[in-house]
């Protein structure tokens, strides 16, 4: 029953995303009313929302007939956990993206009498839901029936069960993903829609800021989530799907800078930065969800992946014949070395490098694959040497940016003498004193040029808003992420041993002692707890890392036990325990500074939203001109 | 300025000093830093604690102790599992792309940045004509009609591959019970129903009585917690096949359940007999705990 209405709503969905595209390209070309063309829009997202609506519903339901929930709903698990399961698995999480990207549609068809750069643009996003929903209906329809009716399910993933930041993670991250479909859209739009397109930079700026700062909160938790759930430690794998997740973000850095002031001078560059954020986006959907790449989030292998690589192939070559034509406006000349013009397209250059590196690292072995036979391996060894570097290149940039509001040049560098100074300060007491390494030594000076710029331009503006805030809250938000990784890199400790029953295990001043292990069988899993007593300057808790082995799914996953301290974390792993109970392998890792990544990516979000806030109150759209200004039939009737 | 200078100087000592190669920590980890933990994703031997990297990192430290260098050590994991298995594998054939595409963007994307910032004075051409004026009449209604039959096209094409990539429907011909009836068994095992799933195993052994089946019976029954029944099972296959790595796996498990005393011997056995097998770490951990 549920399977069926299901069903119903992707077609319904198909539909009305098909009239959408038609409608919108007639206001487009003819001058038609919108109104006919914005209702099949809201049509589109209310069947997007049905069907996330009732695969939720056969989920809480255990409505094992409908295929998805026989594959991944299952009676012991837990509410929560139910509900994320929509996007645990690759076809119910297809639902959530098409219900986002049909929400970015009805809100850019907001306006009663849209100009037509923003006609054109809904063609496009209506294009793209139609591609979505087709596959959806046709190639990963989550509802279909099931025979016979099994009693119960696996569940999801277990490693998708184990933190609350799974509802969160994909939401953001998706956000961020399908908000590039605008600036996109509007790219294609511009060379088409005549006058009305000149201006597309400025009408693209908020919806990139948007998605630009969900993509940054929801890379940002899915480091958090991986360094809690997955026990190795760390946060940031360059895994192939997390490198999907920063490839447009880096595009969309760029593109933030690019468009600053409506940037006519840099309309190419505009063009690309933004066509290659949604581009990414494609291409990473590709590279990750159909199978493609071996990795830790990609979901299993699928029919998807031609029909994907299709999708990124049609939208490059629209991309390519709608901008190949446009012509740039003519530049205001020379630019000199200290201005922003200039730091604006060194960022974009380092940033694409970036890129590009991240991106071949990332594709070489499906490309050596049918070549040679066997995978060439890239681990994190070479984007230490590539990515790393340029990006604390970057960071140092980042530091010049005061130097960028003032005028006249003489005064631009005394604003840079002071952070130079705390830099080389930096350099020389962190190196002297401890031995971090070249990369992340160079990083805490970058960190200390940037951050004290910035303190200085705060108690130079106090009480004066402005644009700047955004900025300045990004860029800190950049120098504390950057301190986090150098110094959890650069001094973490660890120890991994087998210790029996009340003996300790020590790692610089911590020390955790095993009381405690404890066999189980909870819900159908196996979980064996250590029970430890952690102890470190001054305090001491009790730790319980845990282990648990899922059957259904043949899945062990390691639970950490953390303990946050204000500068530094525990993080105690439990790896194995004897058959009686007497030992247990554990292993303890000490890692300063990894709160300062959170409240570093926390500050980045926050810089990209007061960003928009600054936009939405200072810099209006500009209004349609005349020619574009139709009487709308919906508004007359 | 002087000052400054001084600062200077103390960061360019600084800096020195962390590029200089500090004490030596531990030689096994140094080792295992630089490989590549084949089991899981872009982690090192010496970060990851999956079984495999913790026996490699145990016969790294064996080698060592062997008085073997570093780099012959290397050279014994590259035999056995081939270049990927270093951190940072020898650059040759495509693996030069890793280098050379981002060293041609950022040249391409440096050019065109020289360009925007320097612009070379000439005259702009201004296209006027198709680009700006909105197509009217005729024209757009043509436009549109070929928009209309192209978009339609595309949602068939992607109908139509759909169904082309669709995964290929189990053509097995349904009338073999036995291969059904272990069709069913595995899915109640996935279910963790394993008492109904050994019933069934035992269902399709009266149809065809193979060892492979009496294996993965031996297994349910092994799960479902009947470790007697388990080695039983498990011994019929032995008596045919001494060696059968699955039939030791399953008798040592279920002995350690049965008779502890008797499964350590059981469970050498297998993996003297398969060592490459896919719980083999699994086992070795079990009988060095």
């Amino acid at each position: 029953m549920l399977g069926d209405l299901g069903t119903t709503s992707l077609t319904a969905g198909l539909v009305s995303a098909v009239l959408a595209a038609l409608l919108w390209l007639r206001v487009a070309l003819l001058g038609a009313a919108a109104r006919p063309a914005r209702l099949a829009s809201a049509a589109t997202l209310l069947a997007a929302a049905a069907a996330c609506a009732l695969l939720e519903a056969a989920l809480l339901g255990h409505d094992f007939s409908v295929r998805f929930v026989a594959e991944n709903g299952g009676r012991h698990v837990p509410v929560y956990y139910t509900i994320t399961s929509l996007w645990s698995a690759m076809d119910g999480s297809l639902l959530l993206w098409l219900l986002i990207l049909c929400g970015y549609g009805a809100l850019l068809a907001r306006r009663r009498t849209p100009d037509r750069l923003r006609a054109y643009a809904m063609v496009v996003v209506s294009v793209a839901t139609t591609l979505f929903f087709a596959l959806s209906a046709f190639a990963a329809d989550p509802f279909q029936a099931v025979h016979p009716v099994p009693l119960d399910g696996p569940g999801p993933n277990p490693l998708l069960q184990q933190h609350p930041a799974m509802g969160v993670h994909p939401p953001l991250l998706y956000a961020g993903y399908l908000g590039m479909v605008v600036p996109f859209a509007l790219a294609l739009a511009a060379p088409l829609a005549g006058p009305a397109g000149r201006d597309w930079v400025r009408a693209a700026r908020p919806w990139a800021l948007i998605a630009w700062a969900t993509l940054t909160a929801g890379i940002a938790v899915g480091a958090w989530w991986s360094y809690a759930v997955l026990g190795w430690g760390g946060y940031w794998a360059w895994d192939p799907v997390e490198n999907a997740s920063l490839l447009p973000w880096l595009t969309a850095t760029a593109f933030l800078h690019t468009s600053m002031g409506g940037g006519r001078s840099r309309d190419r560059w505009n063009t690309v930065l933004a066509c290659a954020g949604f581009l990414l986006v494609l291409l990473g959907t590709f590279l990750t969800r159909s199978g493609a790449v071996a990795s830790v989030h990609a979901f299993t292998e699928s029919p998807l992946g031609p029909l994907l690589l299709g999708f990124v192939l049609l939208a490059v070559l629209a991309a390519t014949v709608l901008t190949g034509r446009n012509r740039p406006a003519p530049g205001p000349g020379r630019a000199p070395l200290l201005s922003r013009r200039t730091a604006v397209l060194v960022n974009a250059v380092l940033l694409v490098t970036v890129a590009a590196a991240v991106l071949i690292g990332t594709v070489l072995p499906l490309l050596t694959e049918p070549l040679t036979g066997t995978r060439a391996s890239v681990g994190p060894g070479y984007y230490e040497r590539t990515a790393v570097p340029l990006a604390v290149v970057l960071l140092l940039l980042a530091g010049v940016t005061p130097a960028l509001w003032v005028r006249d040049r003489a005064a631009a560098l005394r604003r840079l003498a002071l952070p130079g100074l705390a830099a080389l300060a930096t350099v020389a007491a962190v190196g002297l004193l401890s031995r971090p390494g070249p990369a992340a030594l160079t990083a805490f000076g970058a960190a200390a040029f940037v951050l004290t710029g910035l303190l200085a331009e705060v108690a130079a503006r106090r009480r004066r808003p402005g644009r700047a805030w955004a900025a300045i809250l990004a860029h800190a938000g950049l120098a504390l992420v950057a301190v986090g990784v150098a110094g959890s890199s650069a001094y973490g400790q660890a120890d991994e041993r087998t210790v029996r029953v009340g003996e300790t295990l020590r790692v610089a001043d911590v020390s955790v002692r095993l009381v405690s292990v404890h066999r189980g069988i909870d819900e159908g899993r196996m979980v064996v707890r250590a029970t430890t007593q952690l102890s470190g300057t001054g305090t001491t808790r009790t730790a319980t890392p845990t282990l648990r082995y899922d059957p259904a799914r043949d899945t062990a996953v390691t639970v950490p036990a953390i303990s946050s301290g204000p500068h530094r974390d525990a993080y105690l792993t439990l790896i194995a325990v004897a058959a009686d109970g007497s030992s247990a392998t554990l292993r303890l890792a000490v890692n300063p500074l990894v709160g300062l990544i959170w409240a570093g990516g926390a500050l980045i979000t926050v810089g990209g939203l007061a960003a928009l806030a600054v936009s939405a109150r200072s810099g209006r759209p500009r209004r349609p001109d005349p020619v574009d200004r139709r009487v709308p039939a919906g508004v007359a009737a | 300025m002087l000052a400054a200078v001084v600062l200077l100087a103390l960061s360019v000592a600084g800096l020195a000093r962390s590029v200089a190669p500090g004490p030596t920590a531990d030689p096994t980890q140094a080792v295992a830093t630089g490989l590549r933990c084949p089991a899981c994703q872009g982690e090192s031997v010496a970060d990851s604690s999956s079984p495999i990297a913790v026996s490699m990192r145990q016969v790294i430290t064996d080698q060592l102790a062997e008085g073997r260098s570093p780099e012959e050590i290397r050279r014994w994991f590259v035999q056995r599992y081939g270049e990927e298995v270093l951190a940072q594998p020898p650059l040759r054939g495509a693996s030069l792309l890793l280098w050379v595409v981002p060293a041609v963007v950022l040249l391409g994307v440096g050019t065109a940045a020289l360009r925007t910032l320097r612009p070379r004075r000439r005259p702009v051409r201004w296209r006027r004509g198709a680009v700006d004026a909105a197509p009217t009449g005729g024209r757009g209604h043509r436009t549109w009609w070929l928009a209309a039959g192209g978009l339609v096209a595309l949602v068939s094409a992607v109908a139509i591959s759909a169904g082309q990539l669709a995964r290929p429907l189990a053509d097995a011909p349904a009338a073999d019970p036995a291969t059904v009836a272990v069709q069913l068994a595995h899915d109640l095992e996935g279910q963790q129903r394993y008492a109904a799933a050994a019933e069934m195993y035992r269902e399709a052994l009266r149809e065809r009585p193979d060892d492979g089946v009496r294996l993965r019976l031996a297994f349910a029954l092994l799960r479902a917690g009947d470790a007697a029944e388990a080695e039983r099972t498990a011994r019929e296959v032995l008596d045919r096949v001494p060696d059968s790595p699955d039939g030791l796996l399953v008798a040592g498990l279920a002995q350690r359940l049965t008779r502890p005393e008797e499964a350590p011997a059981t469970l050498r056995r297998f993996l003297s007999v398969a060592p490459s097998h896919p719980a083999g770490p699994e086992v070795s951990r079990l009988l060095g705990s």
